[in-house]
This record gives structure tokens, sequence and C-alpha cells, in this order.
């Protein structure tokens, strides 16, 4: 049926022409299909439209430019709506350039801006893990180098099936969990120790809907002066393109497309070709380079191939600016002498990097990258006219207006919401049988456990800007800190870093659980004793074709828009990643936040661990029997549907009550209560100087499980010194804010009291705990 | 000419990857395993027709750069 | 020598922190360097030999008092850590740098810096005449765990004065970051008690991972698997100094807000005495 709907051209490389302007419904499918476009019929009768009135059938390199430009992953088709109406609507006067740009743009201080980027590489790790997650870190340090900014942080929240599922349980095609995990986090560290850019914070969490669909963000955050910041497009016309780095292969080739439709049993074999190869040693020095020509000021504009490869960089550069251009494929340098020009135009080999310069400057452009051993090559130039031309060999071989092109559909798809509407007092969540017992299961579960076998095999202070580490405390018993906090410039001036979200509440209830998500962000940030100042979202769904999905979508961009404008917090950047879906199972929603806070001075950052014996524990916030979601539930097997509750105008009081404190009296350490609750909370503490606690609960309401174990929103724990206990307390409630003594940091154990209740615990059984949840999985 | 140039620790050395590969592949159920040793091996092309003299070349290679003699010794084996 | 006989300004002093594709470290090294006064640069390799680089750009060894091999990964660490950065050097600059070293210049490698030194014979530089040994005498082997780590360490200052980098430090506890695959201090295993016994006898052993009461022990205070808790050593001169450590991540006590005991923020760290140091010998020499 498809015979003469390709018509081999006479040209020196393999070219077809593909007949669209004649084809039937049926026939644009299979062509779609075929050339693995992974457009639907209503896209591919646009195109047969647009070239029936130009009178001629596309080439395959313009069908394949097309299918990239018009992919979910390049043009936000299924979000772009929702994201409007609820995200992207927030106008702050600090925030320089957000989602415009490859990545969010935000004042710094007087002179710096930091630019921050976040992306998902999902599909790719769970095909081929080591290769899949080091190419997502190459990709988002392109996203924060083209805009001029030297990278200082990774940023890396990973997801993953349960590490104890047996090999016969896995689907057919799947690969185990802790492979997974060890493939990716093999794959970061060798990348970005490598790059020489600190990971400094993340997050880890473990949940069988991820088993076969694993989940890899990564987040980057830069620095640059804000005058060296440069823009993704053209500066004029006649201007040279320059395509710096690493040469173009087959490697990557469809990777769009592939990341915008389901997984099959069968992705395995046939998407090999999608997962690309990266070669740190080549982005290294092509780093150097391109800030070297963005502190000479050479180039007009920067922007990174990532999907879409040349296809998506060169329009977009000249269409941003007002402007066409003229491409000659000839002089990209390649892997491969026989690539047909298609291949070569949507490539998405690592590590290149498109720029335009003016003519006068481009031999100094060029002698940079020559000092770098970076090849570097003119492959076109701006015009007037706004249309896009290919040539290859002499043969024209691409002619559209990149206007169409970049035109990609917009669709408010239909959901249906999920929104379990219950009430606290109609649940009955019972306490536990054995509270020790409980107690120890939750310490040592992965999803609490210490993550230190992660954590240390990142550098996280190369570069030596990094001041609160992943990782606090005394040597050799360091605990998780809250928030990641680094000294970008040469003044005290310090950016704090955290990475959120708690999938289990966002798969009981999409809206309340991305509300619980944004606050813990926020309470991470706080805690450090930092300014909430922007955030970015990397949003990953399963199949938005199908209307539950793009419900847990629809609700959770809605509690993620009420909160922020709320705070007023912006959110500068993000990224959509849907089809994170097999016929197994879709992923839970997982709208993952990194939020951006500013450290004043970073000598007063607070850290989460007791510093001395005899020092008062302080708990600021409401405590509920809130069980939607935590880990209490897993462990006892209790189902609960209220995820906890929260509310920006609450969040908001408690946070500037909090800052203020910090000012007011002299905080030793302070940590939030999150996954775990209070118990957990106070465990971690502890942990990190060898040092227990005493705690007396009695003066809280209600039952004492809810009180160790409930994970209620807004909260944090505080350690000040005995005499400013009773003051630190009246300030709180002065402001509206609820506040307990708990008790006391003491040595040896942690001893839980209640009315007619007592539970103790050994510092270094608590600590073997923790240590052992994840490696007695991995081994250490 | 083309040979395959093998690094390998030297006997006694300590070999931590095949140490941990051979818990791996204990702990997945492979009990018959009795030893599991890493080398490296570099295949290299050489524009040089005397086997002897490209052999002398190839072992300056290893002295120079491919091997590291206080823990590894190298082995070169003629592919064509 | 002393300080009345200082005959150079500190700002006259130029030091090259070198460089290939990989090397990552050099930045707050230069920084560390510059905090103290002197003039100190990133300079690639490349500047020093070949023929595509412009006049303004070409840089002699002879230039520098000082030179410092920075942390990274160098080429990748391909083929071993650090091996190829050294046989790069040994090929273009093998001969400067060997009259660089016995002229007394010093000469600092931090981590893969320490690696390539070892790769280069110039550690652990038993012969004064030849400070380049023909092949290697020792490695850095992968670490115990047979992984990347990154983590603080404690280091003991066991110098009796050789090392020109460590003069002033006395006998005292210091706490560096280690982050490296590449860091156990490995002799040949038929000599290992010969070598240990010359290094100590010359005066050549600088630093030894030690836990925090200051006692030799294992992992995780050793963090790599060293023999005799090896973190740095010097050359028989003691002007060629190698450590696993990151002394340039210590530089500031604003480096370790995050341990106990944190100080303000002018304040330098637990790493500035090595830098100090170089650059106070430089002075004198």
């Amino acid at each position: 049926m498809m015979e003469g709907v390709f018509k081999k051209v006479e040209a020196p490389f393999l070219l077809y022409q593909v007949d669209v302007v004649s084809s039937d419904d049926e026939t644009l499918q299979q062509i779609s299909d075929e050339l693995g476009l992974a457009l639907n019929v209503d896209e591919m009768k646009r195109i047969k439209e647009y070239f029936k009135s130009k009178g001629r059938n596309p080439y395959d390199i313009e069908l394949q430019a097309l299918g990239q430009a018009w992919s979910e992953h390049c043009c936000y088709k299924s979000s772009k709506y929702y994201l409007k109406q609820f995200i992207f609507n927030l106008e702050t006067d600090y925030v320089i350039s957000a989602i415009k740009e490859d990545a969010g743009v935000v004042e710094f201080d007087d002179k710096h801006a930091y630019v921050v980027a976040f992306e998902s590489h999902n599909h790719p790790s769970a095909i081929e893990p080591y290769g899949g997650a080091a190419t997502g870190i190459g990709g988002i340090l392109r996203d924060v180098v083209c805009m001029g900014a030297q990278p200082i942080a990774l940023i890396d929240p990973l997801f993953f099936g349960n590490l104890d599922t047996p090999h016969s349980e896995l689907p057919r095609g799947t690969k185990h969990p802790l492979y997974l995990l060890s493939g990716v986090v093999a794959g970061i560290r060798d990348y970005g120790n490598r790059v020489g850019i600190p990971t400094v914070s993340g997050l880890v969490f473990f949940d069988n809907s991820y088993l076969t669909n694993c989940l890899v963000n990564v987040g980057c955050i830069g620095i640059a002066r804000k005058e060296d910041i440069v823009p993704s497009r053209a500066g004029g016309e006649g201007e040279y393109f320059v395509l710096a780095g690493g040469l173009t292969g087959r490697d990557g080739i469809h990777g769009v497309t592939f990341a915008s439709a389901e997984l099959k049993e069968t992705s395995e074999e046939e998407s090999r070709g999608a997962v690309q190869l990266g070669n740190p040693i080549v982005k290294e020095p092509l780093m150097h380079a391109c800030l070297e020509i963005v502190e000479k000021k050479l180039i007009t504009g920067m922007k990174d191939l990532g999907g879409g490869g040349l296809s998506c960089a060169v329009g977009e550069m000249a269409l941003a600016a007002g402007y066409g251009a003229r491409v000659t494929l000839d002089n990209v340098p390649l892997k491969e002498a026989d690539m047909a020009p298609w291949e070569i135009w949507v490539s998405e080999s690592q590590e290149r990097m498109l720029v335009t310069v003016k003519p006068e400057l481009v031999d100094e452009v060029l002698y940079v990258f020559d000092k770098w051993d970076v090849p570097a090559n003119i492959i076109g130039e701006t015009k007037a006219e706004k249309t896009l031309e290919v040539f290859y060999k002499g043969v024209k071989v691409y002619d559209m207006e990149i206007e169409f092109v970049t035109s990609g559909p917009e669709y408010c798809r239909t959901y249906v919401s999920k929104k379990p509407e219950v009430e606290i007092d109609e649940e009955r969540i019972r306490p536990p049988k054995d509270y020790l017992e409980v107690f120890k299961k939750i310490l040592q579960h992965p999803n609490v456990a210490s993550k230190e076998w992660v954590i240390r095999q990142y550098d996280h202070q190369v570069r030596a800007s990094t001041i609160l580490r992943p990782l606090q405390g005394r040597i050799n018993f360091e605990t998780h800190g809250d928030a990641a906090v680094i000294k970008p410039t040469d003044s005290a001036r310090g950016l704090s870093i955290t990475a959120d979200v708690n999938p289990w509440m966002t798969s009981i209830d999409p809206y309340w659980g991305a509300a619980a998500s944004f606050d813990e962000m926020i309470r991470n940030l706080v805690a450090v004793n930092s300014v909430p100042h922007s955030f970015v979202d990397c949003l990953n769904f399963g199949n938005p074709e199908k209307p539950e999905r793009m419900g847990e979508f629809v609700e959770s961009v809605k509690a993620l828009g009420w909160m922020a404008s709320g705070l007023n917090l912006p959110c500068v950047s993000g990224n959509v990643s849907f089809y994170n879906e097999t016929p197994y199972s879709s992923v839970a929603p997982t709208p993952t936040l990194m939020g951006i806070g500013i450290v004043d001075d970073v000598t007063k950052a607070v850290t989460s661990f007791f510093k001395r014996k005899g020092n008062a524990i302080i708990l600021v916030g409401e405590t509920k029997p809130e069980f939607g979601g935590s880990v209490y539930s897993a462990v006892t097997q209790q189902k609960s549907l209220l995820v906890p509750r929260t509310s920006p105008e609450k969040l908001k009081s408690y946070v500037d009550s909090m800052l203020k404190a910090f000012k007011e009296f002299k905080v030793h350490s302070c940590h939030d209560v999150s996954e775990g609750g209070l118990a957990v909370a106070i465990a971690e503490m502890g942990i990190g100087n060898a040092l227990g606690a005493e705690i007396d609960l009695s003066g809280m309401e209600g039952e004492t499980f809810v009180k160790l174990f409930s994970e209620s929103n807004t909260r944090w724990i505080v350690e000040v010194s005995q005499s400013q206990a009773q003051d630190y307390i009246s300030f709180l409630i002065s402001r509206g804010c609820t506040a307990y003594e708990l008790g006391v940091v003491s040595k040896g154990e942690f001893s839980f009291n209640d009315r007619n209740f007592n539970i103790e615990l050994g510092v270094k059984e608590v600590e073997d705990l923790w240590r052992s949840g994840l490696v007695r999985y991995t081994g250490w | 000419m083309i040979a395959d140039v093998y690094i390998e620790l030297k006997e006694g050395v300590t070999d931590p990857e095949g140490e941990a590969t051979k818990k791996a592949l204990k702990l997945l159920g492979f009990n018959n395993v009795k030893s599991v040793s890493t080398r490296k091996v570099f295949r290299i092309e050489i524009d040089e027709n005397d086997k002897e003299k490209a052999e002398e070349e190839i072992r300056q290679m290893c002295e120079k750069l491919l091997a590291n003699p206080v823990i590894q010794k190298y082995r070169i084996n003629w592919i064509s | 020598m002393g300080d009345m006989s200082d005959n150079v300004n500190v700002e006259d002093i130029k030091i090259a922190v070198l460089r290939i594709e990989g090397t990552n470290c050099e930045d707050e090294t230069v920084r560390a360097l510059r905090n103290l006064g002197v003039f100190a640069e990133a300079v690639h390799l490349k500047q020093f030999y070949s023929d595509m680089i412009k006049e303004k750009e070409k840089r002699n060894m002879k230039d520098y008092s000082g030179i410092v091999f920075p942390g990274g990964f160098s080429a990748g660490d391909y083929v071993r850590a650090g091996a190829i950065f050294s046989a790069r050097v040994k090929s273009v600059l093998r001969e400067d740098l060997e009259e660089f070293i016995r002229q007394g210049y010093p000469v600092l490698g931090i981590c893969n810096g320490f690696q390539i030194l070892v790769e280069l014979g110039a550690l652990p530089g038993f012969d004064e005449d030849k400070p380049l040994a023909e092949t290697p005498e020792m490695v850095l082997a992968i670490n115990n765990s047979n992984r990347f780590e990154c983590r603080q360490s404690l280091l003991k200052h066991e110098n009796r004065g050789k090392c020109i980098f460590t003069k002033d430090l006395g006998v005292k506890v210091v706490m560096y970051p280690v982050a490296h695959a590449e860091g156990k201090v490995t002799f040949p295993s038929t000599a290992e008690g010969v070598y240990i016994d010359r290094l100590v006898e010359n005066d050549q052993i600088v630093f030894r991972y030690v836990d925090d009461k200051g006692s030799y022990a294992g992992y995780p205070w050793n963090p790599n698997g060293s023999v005799y808790n090896i973190a740095g050593i010097c050359n028989i001169k003691g002007n060629v100094f190698g450590l696993m450590p990151h002394p340039e991540r210590a530089f500031f006590s604003w480096n370790h807000l995050d341990y106990p005991n944190k100080t303000a923020l002018d304040e330098y760290g637990d790493g500035k005495i090595i830098f100090q140091s170089m650059i106070d010998y430089i002075r004198r020499l």
C-alpha cells in the first residue's frame, strides 16, 4: 500500500520525497508510523495542506523536522494550555527571563543573575540507565551554559521501583530497580564528577509505580554576570551559525519522539539507537570555550543542541530574532560518512552547541574553540526572509517557512479529576500494636533511610563553594541536610537549593499531594535560614491522552499555581514529561519541584544536626491526624485518603515568623518534619552528632502515634539553648504560630514519652537502622 | 598489523573491581564462581609490517603509558 | 633565610595552575593563591608548546616560580588516573620540568595532580639529580571500596621539616575533603616495607589519615585503603608535594561550616597553610 508513497530522489546521498499531497488519512498515519514521526492524523493533515499550497511534496528531512518540532517534548502541546493558566502567570520584579529561554534567569544581586534549568531524562534511563542519566547531566549543563552562565550545582531527583522486588515478578523487558539505581547513579557520578560541577541536592524515592518507568530528573544552577547573559537567538542578518563540539552521528536519532510515546515491552531492543552516548571530556572543554567566547563578548546568541538537534536549534535561533536561515550540511562534521541529510538534521549527538557570530568576529571564535581542541565549523547564516533552507552536496533538501515549523499544535485535553473528599474525623487510623517495631521499620524504610550510598558517589564539593553539603554533621556521623547552600560569588550571599515531591501523597490526591510537596520545598529552604526566591518544576506524568492521567496533571498544576501565587514565588523554568506509562502501570503523579532560596550571609546558614547536650528541642507547627501517603500508613498497612493539608496563607505566616526568629534568636539547628514525622526528624538531627533526645509529648494535643508519626505540613524542629527556649516559643505564639517545647538534646539514647507511654532506643541502634535501610540492598 | 594489548594486575595486587563483581555474582546465585579479576584491553592498529619492530613499539607504549609497572603487567596478543 | 632576607615581593610571584581537558579544580586553586596576593593563572598545557596558540597567550615555564597540578579528571582519567596528562608533560616539557624541580622551585599536586606527579615519576622522587624517575615507583590504585567517594578526612601532619608546603604546620591534625576513586597509595608488593622505611627515614611522609581521636584507623577514616595510612608525600628535596585530599576546598573557614565548631567568614580554614607556605618559600628562594 505504501509503494509509490516514498520516491527516491536522484542525489549523491539517500533522500526520499514523500507523497503526502495525494495520500488519504490512513496512508498519512502509515507515513507517520513508517518514519517514526509520532504525529497523529490531524497533525499530518496540516502538513498535507501546507505542502499542497506550496505545490510540491515534502522530502523526508522536512517531515522529520516537523515530527521533532511538533513533538510533546519540543512544543508542550498537551500541557501549554494549563501551564499558562495556572503557573506562568506570576510577575515578580527580580525575574529577568522565565520560560522563553532554555533556562530561567533570576537576579542574584546587583551584578549577578542565577540561571536554572530542570529536565527529565526518563525514557532513555529506563532503557540504558548509565548512558541515559549521563546524557541527562550533559543536556542540563548545556541549557545553563548556553545562557552564558557558569554551572555551579547539579540536582538529581530519582524514582525507582521497590528494591526488594523479586526478579520473578518483574514484567517482561523491565530491568530490576537495583540495576537501574546503580546504573543511573554511576552515570550521574561519572559525568558530573568529570565535568567538575558539584551534585549537591536531589532525592531518591522508591515506589512500584516506577517499576517499569523509572524517573530521572536532572537540574542545574549556574551563575553569570548580568551583562554576560546570552540570548538563544541571533543578533541580526548575515550572521554566521557556528556549530561547536562533538561530531554528529546516528546516536540519539528519534530521542524526542521516543520520549513522547509510551514505552512498550519491546522498547528495549527497538529503542537502543535512541539512547545517546555522552563524553564528559568533550563537554568539559566545550563548557570552558563557550564561557570564554561569552566573556570576550564575541557572540550574539547561543543555543544548545538538545531534543531535535539542529532541526530545532537553527529555526528557533533565527525566528526568535525575526530572521530566516540558510544552512549547508556539508560543513557538519560527521561520525559516519554515509548519513542521510535527515539524520544529520535531527541527530541528537551530545556535546554540541550552536552560536551566532558577526562575520568579523568569527575567526576569533574559531580560534578559541581550536585552543580548547573543540571542533567548530561555520554551517550557515541568517537571512532576512523568514524561511529556512538547507543544502547538502549542492542539493536543496529543505525549504519551509520557519513559522509553520514552530507553530506546533496546542491541545486543551479533556480530563477527569481525582479528588478524594475526606474529613479528618471520617478516618479511623489505628495506633500501632508495637510502637518500637513500627519506629524501627520507618527508620529503615528506603524512602526514609540514609541516602549516603548515593550522595557520597557524587562530588558535592568540587569548585570549593559548597557551604552546606547534602550530608552534614560530625565527621563520619553526617546526617541529611534540608537544603544545600552554595556561595557562588566573592560576597557572603548564598543560594539554597532543595528538590522535593511526595509521590505517595500525589498518587492518593494529586491536588493536596502537590500542595504538600510545595510546602515541603518551602520548609526545606526556610530550615537553613534562607528566603524562598523562585522554583522550577519537572512534571512527570502518564499518557495525557487518557483523561484520568490528564486530570492528575491538571490538579497538580492547579495546586502548584495556588501555592506559588499565595507565596508570590515565581516559577522560572520547567519541563513536562508525559507518557511515563507502560501497559503494566503509569507513574504516580510526580511534579518534582526544585526550590531556590537566597541566604543573605552564608555564615548564618543553619544546619540540621543537634549541637549540644542540654539544649531545648522545640516543635513549630500544628500536628493533625493526617496520614494519607505517610510512611506510617505504608508500614502499618492502613489505607488513608487524607493527604496533609496546607494553605499558602498559613505557610507564608510561618515562613515569615521562622525567618524573623532566626534573626532574633540563636538557632543551633533546624530540620523540617516530613517523611516519618516528628520521630524521624528528631532521630536524624541526633544521628548527625551522635547525640540523642529526651522527648516529652504530653504538652501536645492528640494521640501519641499521631504526634510521633503524622506528616502534617508546615512543621519544623528547632534547637535553641535552654535560656532562650521560652522566649523563642513566646515569640512564635505572639505571631499566631504554634510551638511546643518537646524536651532536650541528650546523649546515649532517644527517649519518647507521653502520658503512660515510653519508648527508648539507643543512638547507635537508631543510627544503624537508618544507615542500613538502603545499603542492605546496594551492599556498601 | 593489529594487536590486543591486555593490561592486567600483577599477582597479589588487590582487585577491588574483581572482588566486588564476584560478590555481586554470588548474590545473583552464581555460586560456582571461584574468582573474578579485571583486565583492560586496548586494540591497537599499527602501520608496521615487521612483527618484531611492531612488538617492540607496543612494548614501548605499554611502558610509557598503558601500564604502571608497580601493579600492572601487560600481554600482547596479535590479531593480524 | 628568614623574613628579613625576603627578596621577592608577593605580587611579583607567578604561579601556574596547569590544566588540560578534564582538569576541573583549577578555578578554586587559582582563587586560593590569588587570595594570598600572588599572581596565579590557569595555564593550558598547550600554551607551553603549541604553534596554534596566539603570541599573547604563549607561556614558558621559566615565567613561573611555582607550579600546581590541580584536581580533576584529566583526559577523563582514561587508561589510568593521571596517566595521559603525565605522558603529555613528558613528551613536551620533561626537561623544563626537571630543571624547574632541580632548581628548587615548588611543585604541588592535589588529587588528580598527585596522580599525575606519581605517573611522572616525580614522587616518591628519591633521586635529587633526576627529579623524574624513568618509570613510576608507586601508584594510586583504585579505592578498596571500588568506587568514587566524597567525604571529609582527618590528616595528621607527620613531616619533620623537609616538606616546604607544611613547614609551619607543626604536629597537628587538619580536616580536608577527599573526592576520588583512585587514591590508594600502593608500592610494589615485594618491597612495600622497604619503601615505607625509606620514606620515613628521608622525612618524605607528610600526611597520614587518622580518626577523630588522632589514631591511625581503617575505613572510613582511611578512605581508600592507603598503605601506612599515607595521604600525602614529598620528594627527597621537599619541594615536590602530592596529596589526595583537597586543601583548596578547606581554604576558607566557610568551606566547612556544616561541621561542628564553625567559624566566621573572614577566617581561613585548615587548607590555607599549604598555599601560604608555598608562597613564603618562594619569597625566600
